[in-house]
């Protein structure tokens, strides 16, 4: 998720000072009139009239800014596809699904009415009152998209976004004429055959979302606590300490490397790059650089106690969600329920090649293709929905900057996975 | 409000009376319309003749009261708890809009509090301000003279008080933008408003001092890692405010002396290609040179080709296991590294500064030093240096200050790439290359700690304070003795 934004490092850094907020320059109105005037007065006279008829409704709605002319289209069908019930303006602006927590959390009430979302934030947009429950045609969302991206959707059994794709994880992606497939089956038999060729197995090994496939690979969990806010985590028994072991040993082969997502593209591009693990947004550059060459599939082995452990991975979804601070919850809902219904979801992946989480779409030949949508259905069974705490990120890199680096700072691996742990799980707020 | 002409000295001491005195005075003496003017401003106007003040003052009175009475007040009720009903949302089919109970806003309340009780006490000044006004046009009237017509008060504001109308505005902005904002900083250090208690959703309420507890390793949660991660990330603070300041200071007087001095070829060449350096956007350059100095950046694949690495190697400087030099994802070389750019940022505005400053030197003295057989390093020791310093002096605290609170070149320096190897400062979010200023940024940003992010800017506010006070003290003394 985070890893997303490093891909357009520069480019991120800028948008995010101007950030979302910019670029819906026309929605002032919602900012002031939320509580006061739904609660008491239109309520009574809006009761006789039929849900049907609208009237004027403005809509704002935020996505990534590589989807502004694919949104405006839907947006427009949407209008036109309801012209008949009410006079609908809906202004699109733009905001990374990674940041959307961010920018919905200043202050939900002048947030858009309808925003994408990674399905990480899920829970803290709950917490902080930002979802709205999907109340209308819930059970034909969860009947028509995939179990696991109807799970990342909701919340103590409520459905609170609305799933639109399933291809926010990652797996590993490799160049087949250095890598045969069978290499790929291991962390061991890809470090090898990339020495021979003198290139590299790229991965970021500082960085709490790709540290987690280790542990999760081993048994290990790191999860949401009961509350929604506190992390669980178990990472200091065993076998924890042989995993921190086991990644420093891979760190410190000479075909192996570390490196944020920008070097990964750039090493990829230059050739030094012969496999990494990445998501779909760096698949796109591998592709076109190793042309017939490029291959993808679930995350390898790795050995762990001369035993080979299959690494886990997060799952990634990305949502749609309705803020229940719209004035117009009502159409606001059914606008989310129209972008991320079969015939759009077919839309993003033909136009976006968006992995789908519609089941029909994600069923059809096309899909069942593309690699890296194959890769991730592959990992899909060893992988685990995101559901973790704000304290989970800073400790999970630090442990996995100690254990790239191979610096312990003369601490054991078992102390390292305990202090990791104590940071982990330390209480979010009183 | 016209000149002060009261019967009897009201101070023995025959200074002019201060304010409340002259309040006091004036409400004690006054007359049944200047006493009544305390409660209702404009019946005292009315009494003694200006209508259109009366009127005037009246409106600004009921502007303030209607505002209490609206918002303010109701808000000062919730203020002790800062709202009791959490908000609920129900979603009715039938309208397609929300239904929302009529909740408390703990933020609102707690804004709108502080507001009223900013107009309470202008109210009370002003009220007080109106009273000895009042004393004085009655004064006027009994001595036989008459007062001022609304014309004549206006002119009295656009020449003899020009001033008052001048400084109007300016403080009503400080107020509004700065006092304000202020007080709820203030105010949200000694509340729970983080992440679970976001309004308009949940409610926040005052703790006391825990957060301040908290802060420095006592209560709960964050604790102990906390006041941990505080004290590192206060020395450097200081430690790169301080090296900040006066690399770019020396930085610039130097490059300024080499830029002007009588042999260097064309200067204005060079100086207009330092110049050009500040027409770019500060981010832009940061972002550039971050990528530069990336772990397999441009530097690196350099300095790995020159040798420079294996050098390194070689001495000891970097395991073995690296293969890079850790520019800005090592602790220590990072720090360097950000203090080394931050001369680049830095340099050039210094230099235009200096430049100006070493200009004004007198050219006589210079010249006498040069008769007498000084030398340049001399020359540079005892002139220009203590001349610049008697100058820059206040510009070099505000300076220090600024870098405490430089936010840009260490947030965009750092931000996606330095990952901290210290477990305890991983644990309260922190890295060791952190201000107190980016800290408190992530705490806010990424977690929506809103309660310890204002009780570090007390922090960070006392230090500056503290600093500079002392500073100019110290420079006071100092200027006295240089000239």
């Amino acid at each position: 998720m985070r890893k997303q934004l490093s891909l357009a490092m520069a480019a991120a850094m800028a948008l995010s000072l101007a950030a979302c907020g910019g670029t819906n320059s026309s929605a002032p109105a919602d900012t002031s009139s939320t509580s006061a005037e739904t609660s008491t007065g239109e309520a009574g006279t809006d009761a006789s009239g039929e849900a049907a008829n609208w009237g004027d409704v403005t809509l704002t709605m935020w996505g990534a800014e590589e989807d502004q002319t694919m949104l405006r289209e839907m947006a427009d069908a949407f209008i036109a596809e309801n012209a008949d019930k009410g006079n609908i303006t809906i202004n699109i602006g733009a905001c990374s699904e990674a940041d959307t927590k961010d920018e919905v959390l200043k202050d939900p009430t002048a947030a858009a009415d309808v925003y994408a979302f990674a399905d990480d934030q899920l829970n803290e947009l709950v917490a902080a009152g930002a979802l709205q429950e999907v109340t209308l045609n819930a059970d034909d969302v969860k009947s028509r998209n995939l179990e696991g991206s109807v799970e990342a959707a909701s919340l103590d059994g409520k459905l609170y976004a609305y799933p639109m794709t399933a291809d926010n994880g990652y797996f590993l992606y490799y160049d087949k004429s250095v890598i045969s497939e069978e290499d790929a089956q291991t962390v061991d038999g890809i470090l090898a055959a990339a020495a021979e060729a003198g290139r590299t197995f790229d991965m970021t090994l500082n960085d709490g979302w790709y540290i987690y496939s280790f542990f999760a690979g081993a048994g290990l969990e790191a999860t949401l606590a009961d509350d929604g806010v506190n992390t669980v985590c178990n990472w200091n028994e065993e076998p924890g300490a042989d995993v921190a072991q086991a990644v420093m040993d891979i760190a410190a082969n000479s075909a192996f490397v570390s490196a944020p997502d920008a070097d990964i593209v750039s090493g990829i591009k230059s050739g030094t790059v012969c496999a990494a693990v990445s998501g779909t947004w760096n698949a796109k550059v591998a592709q076109e650089t190793w042309g017939d060459n490029y291959a993808a599939t679930k995350l390898p082995t790795y050995t762990l106690d001369g035993e080979q452990v299959q690494m886990g991975s997060f799952a990634g979804y990305k949502l749609v969600g309705v803020n229940p601070h719209s004035q117009n919850v009502g159409v606001a809902m059914m606008l989310a329920d129209y972008i991320t219904n079969e015939a759009n979801q077919q839309k993003r992946f033909e136009d976006r090649q968006l992995g789908p989480s519609n089941i029909n779409v994600n069923a059809s030949e096309a899909v069942q293709a593309a690699p890296a949508i194959a890769a991730l259905a592959a990992q899909s069974e060893f992988s685990d929905l995101q559901r973790v705490g704000a304290n989970y990120w800073d400790p999970a890199a630090s442990l996995g900057q100690i254990l790239q680096s191979g610096d312990t700072q003369g601490k054991t691996t078992q102390q390292l996975v305990d202090d990791a742990v104590a940071g982990i799980t330390a209480p979010v707020a009183q | 409000m016209a000149e002060v002409t009261l019967s009897a000295p009201l101070r023995a001491d025959g200074k002019e009376p201060n304010f409340l005195q002259r309040f006091g005075h004036g409400f004690v003496h006054g007359d049944i319309f200047t006493k009544l003017s305390f409660l209702v401003w404009g019946l005292g106007y009315i009494g003694h003749g200006q209508l259109i003040k009366a009127v005037l003052v009246t409106l600004v009175q009921g502007l303030g009261l209607y505002y209490l009475g609206v918002a303010g007040i109701p808000n000062l009720m919730k203020f002790g708890t800062l709202g009791t009903v959490q908000m609920e949302m129900v979603f009715n089919p039938a309208t397609f809009k929300n239904e929302v109970n009529d909740y408390d806003n703990s933020f609102a309340i707690l804004l709108l509090s502080i507001i009223a009780l900013v107009v309470i006490v202008a109210m009370i000044a002003a009220a007080m301000a109106v009273v000895a006004s009042n004393y004085n046009l009655q004064q006027i009237r009994k001595a036989g003279k008459k007062t001022n017509s609304f014309v004549q008060d206006v002119r009295v504001y656009l020449n003899e008080k020009f001033y008052v109308t001048l400084l109007t505005l300016p403080v009503l902005g400080v107020v509004i933008f700065t006092i304000v904002p202020l007080f709820i900083l203030i105010a949200v250090a000694f509340t729970n408003y983080d992440q679970q208690h976001m309004p308009p959703n949940s409610l926040f309420t005052w703790v006391g001092l825990a957060n301040f507890f908290t802060l420095f390793g006592g209560g709960q949660s964050l604790s102990l890692t906390f006041g941990y991660a505080f004290g590192k990330i206060l020395i450097w603070t200081l430690v790169w405010a301080f090296f900040a300041t006066f690399t770019n200071f020396f930085g610039g007087v130097f490059l300024a002396m080499f830029i002007n001095d009588k042999k260097t070829k064309f200067p204005k060449l060079w100086r207009t290609l330092f110049v050009i350096t500040i027409a770019v956007p500060q981010f832009v350059t940061l972002l550039l040179v971050r990528n530069f100095f990336g772990d397999n950046g441009i530097f690196n694949t350099m300095m790995s080709n020159l040798g420079v690495t294996d050098l390194l190697h070689n001495i000891g400087l970097l395991s073995p296991t690296m293969d890079y030099i850790p520019f800005l994802t090592s602790n220590g070389w990072a720090q360097v590294m950000i203090i080394l750019i931050n001369i680049w940022v830095g340099v050039p505005y210094q230099m235009l500064i200096a430049t100006g400053v070493l200009m004004n030197i007198p050219a006589d003295m210079l010249e006498a030093a040069r008769i007498d057989g000084a030398n340049p390093v001399q020359m540079f020791f005892r002139i220009k240096l203590p001349y610049l310093l008697s100058v820059q002096g206040p510009a070099l605290v505000t300076d220090f200050v600024k870098n405490v609170n430089n936010f840009n070149v260490i947030y965009l320096l750092t931000q996606d790439v330095y990952v901290t190897a210290d477990q305890s400062m991983a644990a309260s979010s922190a890295k060791e290359v952190d201000l107190l200023v980016t800290w408190l940024f992530r705490l806010t940003q990424e977690q929506y700690n809103y309660k310890m992010a204002a009780v570090i800017g007390i922090m960070v506010f006392i230090i500056c304070a503290v600093f500079t006070v002392v500073c100019f003290r110290f420079i006071n003394k100092k200027e006295a003795t240089f000239s």
